[in-house]
């Protein structure tokens, strides 16, 4: 996961999530906020240099995490200037005015995702689940969370090893056999991950683990100063956009 | 479906968000009351939350800020109960938000209505429906899997047809538009969504049967879809 690996690889991962979490929060009101397409789309320059310069994300990658949103966004705002109604049936036909207000729909989602990916980009989530842990989250949800966390990873492991077995047995070899084998895969990930869940479940149970999954929660020592920086830069983005409104 | 980041206005983020929250808090309710009678699940459902996230993950672009591809609640639905799906999904699709900037935090609200909310109940209705007629468990499965997929799809199209109804047709001109084109890739990804829910519930009859009896999917010995 490209997100989760620059997340871990951010010097700022070392900064409190709350911190990033407030600033990501703001930026978001100021994405729906900013008056005019303008101003969104300059919040999204200002949120994509602090993401590349800040936590020092490289570009290319940047790129990658952005690049599937930003395709369905080209593809959104385009299919919003063409009408399926009127006189004409459901032949399409461009529609002039709906410019402006694709254009601001565009901008206010760019600010969004640059929003959302500041902070995804530079906030591990395990950080961001003993975020959640402090504002009072669910037991239960958090737990799901952890544990959905975990299965990724066996799931990636068992994908890996069950590939690497069938193209050891020549699984693969010709596009027919290559299909079988994927299907065989496909439908063998699941009962094999879940083999394991109960392993894990049992192997808990024999250590007295009869209740969710704790870990040592990461520490943030400098946690009070870095939220008063986050409250500040928060507050001047907001009333920023409201001068500039 | 997965509406993106900003895409819906403030109203429609706010008010589906205010729709989803009591199924959520009755899924967690129930959820609870569930792991403290039956605690090894707790583990099946982290592996259905990352199996449906794995799904999702396989997206397919598509118009109007979204994106086609599986949607993975289905089979998770019909082994656990639609109540239970409302927590998996919130917790799939704020992942997905999280590690791979699909969906968004503003529209979780509206994602998890249509995934987490619509998706699994359909699902499991059509599969009691089916099962209660007689139907066999493989068209049960697959069918439920199937048109749970449909549902999603569906509801995504009328909030976007919702927040952005067309200047000249209104709602209705606006749904089908979404629907319609939304359809060029959900149908094909439905029938094998469908298909391969079939074929992981013969492998998990054939290698977890004593779990499947235990959540009254396998009544004695009825052992493949």
């Amino acid at each position: 996961m490209l997100i989760d690996r620059c997340a871990h690889a951010s010097p700022w991962r070392r900064i409190s999530p709350a911190a990033k979490g407030l600033f990501a929060l703001a930026a978001l009101l100021g994405a729906y906020l900013a008056p005019s397409p303008g101003l969104a789309l300059g919040l999204a320059l200002g949120l994509v240099l602090l993401t590349l310069a800040g936590a020092r994300v490289p570009l290319p990658d940047y790129l990658g995490a952005a690049a599937p949103a930003l395709g369905f966004l080209a593809l959104g705002c385009a299919s919003l200037l063409f009408s399926l109604g009127g006189p004409g049936g459901l032949a399409p036909r461009f529609l002039p005015e709906a410019l402006d207000p694709a254009a601001r729909l565009g901008a206010r989602s760019l600010a969004a995702l640059a929003a959302l990916l500041f902070l995804v980009l530079s906030t591990p989530l395990p950080h961001l689940i003993a975020l959640l842990r402090q504002l009072r989250c669910p037991e239960v949800l958090l737990d799901l969370m952890v544990l959905c966390y975990r299965m990724l990873f066996v799931f990636a492991t068992v994908f890996r090893d069950g590939r690497t077995a069938q193209a050891a047995r020549l699984g693969h070899a010709g596009a027919r056999r290559s299909l079988r084998s994927l299907g065989l895969l496909a439908a063998g990930l699941l009962p094999q991950v879940w083999l394991r869940a109960l392993e894990l479940h049992q192997a808990a149970l024999l250590r007295l683990g009869d209740g969710p999954l704790r870990f040592l929660a990461p520490s943030f020592p400098r946690a009070r100063q870095e939220l008063a920086w986050a409250a500040a830069g928060s507050l001047g983005l907001l009333l920023g956009l409201g001068v500039l409104a | 479906m997965h509406i993106m980041e900003g895409f819906l206005p403030v109203a429609h983020a706010a008010g589906w968000t205010l729709a989803s929250a009591p199924f959520l808090a009755w899924g967690l309710i129930s959820l609870r009351r569930r792991l403290r009678e039956q605690p090894e699940q707790r583990m099946l459902l982290g592996v259905a939350a990352a199996f449906a996230f794995i799904l999702s993950a396989l997206k397919l672009p598509s118009v109007t800020g979204s994106s086609s591809h599986p949607t993975g609640v289905g089979l998770g639905a019909v082994l656990f109960g639609p109540l239970a799906m409302v927590p998996v999904g919130f917790v799939i699709l704020l992942f997905q938000a999280l590690l791979l900037a699909h969906g968004g935090l503003t529209t979780l609200g509206a994602n998890l209505f249509s995934l987490g909310i619509v998706g699994p109940f359909v699902a499991a209705g059509v599969f009691r429906a089916l099962r209660g007629l007689g139907a066999s468990l493989a068209l049960g499965v697959f069918l439920a899997a199937a048109l749970g997929d449909l549902a999603t799809y569906l509801t995504t199209s009328v909030q976007l047809a919702w927040a952005f109804p067309d200047p000249v047709g209104g709602f209705a001109a606006s749904f089908a538009k979404f629907a319609g084109i939304f359809a060029l890739t959900q149908v094909p990804l439905a029938i094998v969504e469908g298909l391969l829910t079939v074929a992981i519930f013969n492998g998990l009859a054939r290698f977890n049967g004593e779990e499947l009896r235990r959540l009254k999917l396998l009544p004695g010995q009825e052992a493949r879809a």
